[in-house]
Order: structure tokens, then sequence, then C-alpha cells
């Protein structure tokens, strides 16, 4: 068979590349990602999630061929639940020459870790990082403390409020009566703040709010009583945990009949120990397996074959923000150079085609803003969760400049120039 | 009036649980005079034993089977572990039972994993006792108080007019003269350790269907069981019945209050300064009802070092 010019050229390529490749994977430099979250002692088992989702994420990115010619390096490193801990950490992080580092656990500790990178930009030019946060929410992360190199792929209190209003009016079910409970602390009061705002802009009326301890409540039932006392239709709450099972255990128990929308429903545990109470109620999250139709089945089954468990909302958020710098990765030509300020410019310029919708990056205070699902827990659903029967059932999906909050005035970022 | 009747109940049964729980811890202290670290690990033990023995035997049998094995586990660990280090001192035995809390917390991760398992109340009292104007009452609530209060009246009808209460009492105080007096003090030892737990037990499983049974349990009542023990009077049965029932009615009735220190100097017309200063001032009372038991100690240990009926100081 005679060869015609665009076979031999085609050889001729392939073997270039063959020799060539070593030396230039060699000059060039592999992406870095540390995850640095809390993996011992409390809350550990449900922040280590965060860091199983970014695992499974690169090797999945991995294997498609990773990025500038080399697989992505994955490093963990253990905050020991502080923020002085976190700290160092994050150090050694930079130190072992992370160019990312990740945390999803917690608004105080990433808090800590976004003054770090903050600082440590301003000191270091030539050598800076960026920080995502996979989970944490605090609004101040997105106002008073953002800066360049701070990137929110998660949502935040103001983003889950609206949505779940919409959601609820959308469904008829929001009703006219609002109880606001929240535990006493800054997320707690960043939702309470949202629903406040939010009572403005629609017609309910916010009968009662309350802030509870986080954490020390055992019994769960004045509250029931506060919130029967009240009259409420609907009660908002963004707790997690036990605050969240003990909460809706008391309110089944003394049998109001009141709605609830909630913001970590879905986090492990929590639906299998509140058990048939959670019925009916309704949740506001940027992922959810039935939503993302065959990519949510897909991530669903294949997480399980590789991982061992399916995946909670926290593996796959992580998962999510690693497609979404996959994509912005692919504008950047490859180089002998990481550039972390050219990564951060391309994740404000990339538009992520998600099942759900269209996700961008606000360039104004880096706040991804993702479509929301409000979803209704439902007996028999499709993606059975937590060991349970039942299942977070979509009912609206929004998209996501519909409820993105504006940028708050606080943020007063600095770009490089 | 819906509110503070429903509350009364609440805190009522609330403090009845308490109480069960701190009243092994009071007595084994009685005894010991040393703080049991791992006495709400067996509270938490006592919950997953009834969880995994229900599954086999249903809710009754177990509720009365986990209580025994666990104190099975108290005699054990009394007679082989800290019998052995008594010699030693307090704080070897302080150490010790801190090591045991650590073990059992984590034994307990490695068995049934990190998250709360589903230990649900039996169908015949998963109904509703009665009504307050659309308010329900669980009958369940009710069953952990009826438990408790059977539970006090036994134990302290056991300590006043038995024999063997009389020597146990004596034994708590006058070891070494109920010792020559031919009475053997280390069994009378093991069994207060084993009744203590076997308490902790009997709580964990009662109430591990009502509160979720998860790993986190014995942390979030054990701060608390501390408080009303210390708040009672370290060894006083009667102290931490009292102080059981004070902190659970306090924390359950407080929740509704939104009193803050603004409002409380509206008599002096200080009220829209104390507001507009914030802090401290607009803090409203049912934001601390968690800290509530422990700003209660601060002031019993100040003003009253030995506890509402405690001999010790």
């Amino acid at each position: 068979m005679p060869l015609d010019r665009r076979d031999v050229l085609k050889l001729a390529g392939a073997a270039a590349a063959g020799f060539a490749a070593p030396a230039i994977a060699q000059a060039r430099p592999a992406l870095k990602i540390a995850s640095v979250e809390t993996l011992s002692g409390p809350g550990s088992t449900v922040n280590r999630l965060w860091s199983l989702g970014l695992k499974y994420g690169i090797e999945k990115i991995n294997a498609e061929g990773g990025w500038n010619g080399q697989k992505i390096v994955y490093a963990e490193y253990d905050t020991e639940g502080t923020t002085g801990g976190a700290s160092q950490k994050t150090q050694a992080a930079i130190a072992d020459g992370a160019h990312i580092i990740a945390h999803g656990g917690s608004s105080n500790i990433g808090g800590q870790i976004t003054e770090d990178v903050r600082k440590w930009n301003l000191r270091n030019p030539a050598a800076k990082v960026l920080f995502f946060g996979l989970g944490i929410e605090a609004l101040e992360l997105t106002g008073a403390k953002c800066h360049y190199h701070f990137f929110r792929f998660a949502t935040n209190a103001d983003i889950r409020i609206r949505a779940l209003v919409a959601g609820l009016k959308a469904e008829n079910a929001l009703g006219k009566k609002v109880f606001s409970i929240n535990q006493n602390y800054s997320w707690g009061h960043d939702i309470q703040a949202a629903l406040e705002q939010s009572a403005g802009e629609n017609d309910f009326t916010l009968v009662d709010k309350v802030l509870h301890d986080v954490n020390k409540i055992q019994d769960f039932s004045p509250y029931a009583a506060r919130i029967a006392a009240s009259g409420a239709d609907t009660v908002f709450t963004g707790n997690w945990g036990n605050d969240l099972s003990l909460l809706l255990k008391a309110v089944q128990a003394a049998g109001l009949k009141v709605r609830f929308a909630t913001t970590f429903l879905d986090l492990p545990g929590a639906l299998s120990s509140a058990g048939s109470a959670a019925l009916g109620y309704f949740h506001a999250e940027l992922w959810n397996p039935q939503a993302f139709g065959a990519f949510g089945q897909e991530l669903w089954t294949d997480y399980k074959a590789k991982m061992g468990t399916f995946p909670s909302t926290s593996e796959a958020k992580s998962i999510l923000a690693l497609l979404f710098l996959q994509q912005a990765l692919k504008t950047i030509p490859e180089a002998s150079k990481i550039d972390v300020d050219q990564i951060a410019q391309a994740l404000e310029r990339t538009s992520y085609k998600a099942p759900t919708g269209d996700v961008t990056m606000r360039a104004g205070d880096h706040q991804i803003a993702w479509p929301i699902v409000v979803s209704k827990v439902e007996q028999g659903a499709k993606f059975a969760t937590d060991g349970t029967d039942m299942g977070f059932v979509p009912v609206k999906v929004i998209p996501g400049g519909e409820v993105l909050n504006t940028v708050q005035a606080s943020c007063k970022m600095q770009r490089p120039s | 009036m819906t509110y503070l009747l429903t509350s009364l109940v609440n805190g009522l049964v609330f403090g009845l649980l308490l109480f069960m729980v701190s009243a092994g811890l009071t007595l084994i202290f009685g005894m010991m005079g040393v703080l049991n670290f791992a006495h709400s690990s067996l509270y938490m033990l006592g919950a997953y034993l009834g969880y995994s023995i229900g599954r086999w035997t249903g809710f009754w049998p177990a509720l009365l089977l986990a209580p025994l094995a666990v104190a099975l586990l108290g005699a054990f660990i009394e007679r082989y572990m800290l019998r052995r280090v008594h010699r030693h001192g307090h704080a070897q035995e302080l150490l010790l039972t801190f090591g045991l809390a650590l073990i059992i917390h984590e034994a307990i991760k490695l068995m049934y994993g990190p998250y709360p398992v589903e230990y649900a109340i039996p169908a015949e009292l998963a109904r509703t006792a009665f009504s307050v104007n659309g308010f329900n009452v669980p009958l369940y609530r009710l069953f952990i108080g009826a438990v408790a209060i059977s539970m006090f009246v036994s134990l302290f009808l056991l300590m006043r007019y038995t024999r063997l209460g009389l020597i146990v009492r004596a034994a708590l105080s006058q070891p070494l003269m109920v010792e020559s007096l031919g009475h053997n003090v280390g069994f009378v030892f093991l069994l207060v350790f084993a009744i203590g737990a076997a308490l902790a037990g009997l709580a964990g499983a009662v109430a591990g269907a009502f509160y979720p049974t998860g790993p986190n349990m014995a942390e979030d009542l054990g701060s608390i069981v501390f408080v009303v023990v210390v708040v009672g009077g370290l060894g006083s049965l009667e102290g931490a019945l009292v102080a059981s029932l004070a902190i659970g009615l306090l924390t359950t009735l407080t929740v509704g209050l939104d009193w803050t220190l603004a409002g409380a100097l509206a008599p002096f017309g200080l009220s829209g300064w104390a507001a507009s200063i914030g802090g401290l001032f607009s803090i409203t009372l049912s934001s601390l009802t968690g800290s509530l038991p422990f700003i209660i100690m601060l002031f019993v240990l100040l003003f009253r070092p030995a506890g509402l009926m405690g001999e010790r100081s």
C-alpha cells in the first residue's frame, strides 16, 4: 500500500514527538494540588470527604492525560482541626511546591488559609499560590476577606436562601409565615441575614428567628415548642450534623405540620438519623445526582466502583471544582513554568457546561455561579442516599445567574497589573 | 401557656435522663474519689448494644441485656484495670478512665462506622401520649422519664433501707473499718462500679432510640453530665437529682426567652443606649442555652465549691 503525503507527515510527527517527549516532559513542571483538610480528630469523618473527592477527581483528570504533559500531583495535609494547624500545613504545602491549595470543611479554617495565602502572595510574588474553597460558604470569604487568588467553588448563604425561596415558591410550598432557626456562628448569622433580606423582597413574614449554640443542644423539643408557638408554615435552617437531625426528630415527635428548607440534609448521617422525619422537606445545592442525568449516574457508579462508597455531596463538589479547573487549564498553553496568575485569569474566563446549565466564575469576587437544584426528600428516589430508601428528587433547577447575590461592597479585590 | 406546659414536660424528662447517667457517675466518684471519664462512653456503649442486641431479640429484651452487658464490662474494668492502678494513686486512675474513653470511642467508630445508626423506637411506644393545643408529647418521652424515676426510687430504697445498702454506704465512707468488720470491701466496690455502669448502659439503651445513636453521643452528653455531678455535689445522689432537674428545666425554659441585658436595663431608661453598644448587651438568653449549665457550674464552684449537696470540699 503506497503511503500518501499526509501519512508520511503523520509518521514523522509521531516519531519526532516520541523522541522529543521525554526531554520536554522533564522541562515541564507538574501542577501540584494540596488538600489542606481536617483529617484527624472530631469532624474528620465529614471533612475527609473533600479530600477523597479531590483524589478521585485528580486521578480522573490524570487518566485523561493530566495537564502540561504531566500528571497532576496530589498531596494531603492535616490541619488537626485548628487554625494554627491549618496555617502550618499551608506553609508546608507551599514549601512542597503546591500551586493550588484546596479546603472544604470549615469557614473558620478556610478564613485562616485565605489570609495566609494572601499574605504569602504579597511577600513572594515569584511563587504565588491559589486557594480553592470547595465548601466554605461564609460570606466574608468573598466579602471583606476576598482577594484575587481565592476562588469559591461552592454556594454561599445568600445563594442557598434565594434558591430555596424560589424553589418553594414554584412548588407553592413556601406559605406566609417563615421561621428561622440557625447555629450561633458566622454561617447561621449569614443564613438568618439572608432570610431577613429575602423577607423584604418576597411576600412572607419572618415570624420568629432563633440562634442556638453549636453542637451543644441535646434536646430540641423546646425549639419545636417555639416553632409551634410561632404558627410557622415553613422552617428555614442552615443547621448541619446533630443539630439538624435532632431538630428534625424533635419536630416530628411533636407532630408539627411544618415544612423544612435545609442546606445540609445531604451530608452523610443526616438522612439516616432523621429517618422519615425528613420526608417532604426541601433542599438546595449545586449538586444532585438525578438532576445531573447521565453524568450524575456515571459519577455515582464509577465513584462507588473506585472508592467503595457512593459519593456524598462534599465529594461531588470537590470533583466538580476540579472539572471546572480542567476546563480552564485547557485554554492555557503548555509552558515550562506554571504561572498561577494565568490560571486565575483562565478561571475567570471559563464557561463550563454542566448538565444542569452553564457555570461561570464571577471576576468581581471569585464566587462561582452554579445552577442550583432545589430538591425534595422522597421515598423510593432514584438515588437512594445515606443507606436509606430516601433520596433527593429535583423539583426545580434555577440558572446560576438568577440566584447569585451581588458582589459585596466590602470586597476590594487587588488585581495584578 | 402551651409553650410553658410542653417545655416543663420536656425539661423534666431531659433532666431525668441527665440524672440516669449522672447517678452512676456520682456513685462511682463517691467510691473511687475520681471522676470516671469513661462513664459517658459506657452510656454510648449501652445505646449501641441496645441497638445491636435489639436487632436479634427485639427492643424489650435488649433493654435488659444491654445494661447487663455494660455492667459486666464495668465489673471487668474495676476488677482487672482500676484495681491494679489504684495503688499508684488518683492520677493514674484518672488517666486510665480517660484512655478507656478514647478506646471505646475508636472501637465504636471501627465497628459501626463514623455516622449515626438507625436505632428506632419500638412501634408500641412510637405514639403520642397526649397533645396540648396541637403540640404532641411523644409517649416515648414519658417512658424515658418513667424509667428514670423507677430507677431512682429503687436505687434510693436499696441504699437506704437494705442491709446491702448499709454496707455499701459504710464502705464508701469508712472502707478500712468495714473491711476489719469482715466485709469484702473489694467486692462492694466491684458491685458499685458495675451498678453505676449498668445505669449508664440503661440510660444509653433507653435514650439512644430517641436521640441519635452515634459515635459523638458520649462527648455530647459527657460534659453536661460532669456539670450535673459538680453542681449537685460529687458523690451525692440526691444532689445529682436536683442538679439534673434544675439544668434540664433551665435549658428547656430559656430557649423561648429572648431576654437581653439591654432589656434588663429598660427600667432605668438605658435600654436604647445598651442596645446601641451591642456586644454583651444584645446577646439573647435563648442563644446562651447550651452554655447555661457551664455558667451555673462556674457560680457553684465560686460560691459553694462542694456543690449543692456535696460533703467534700
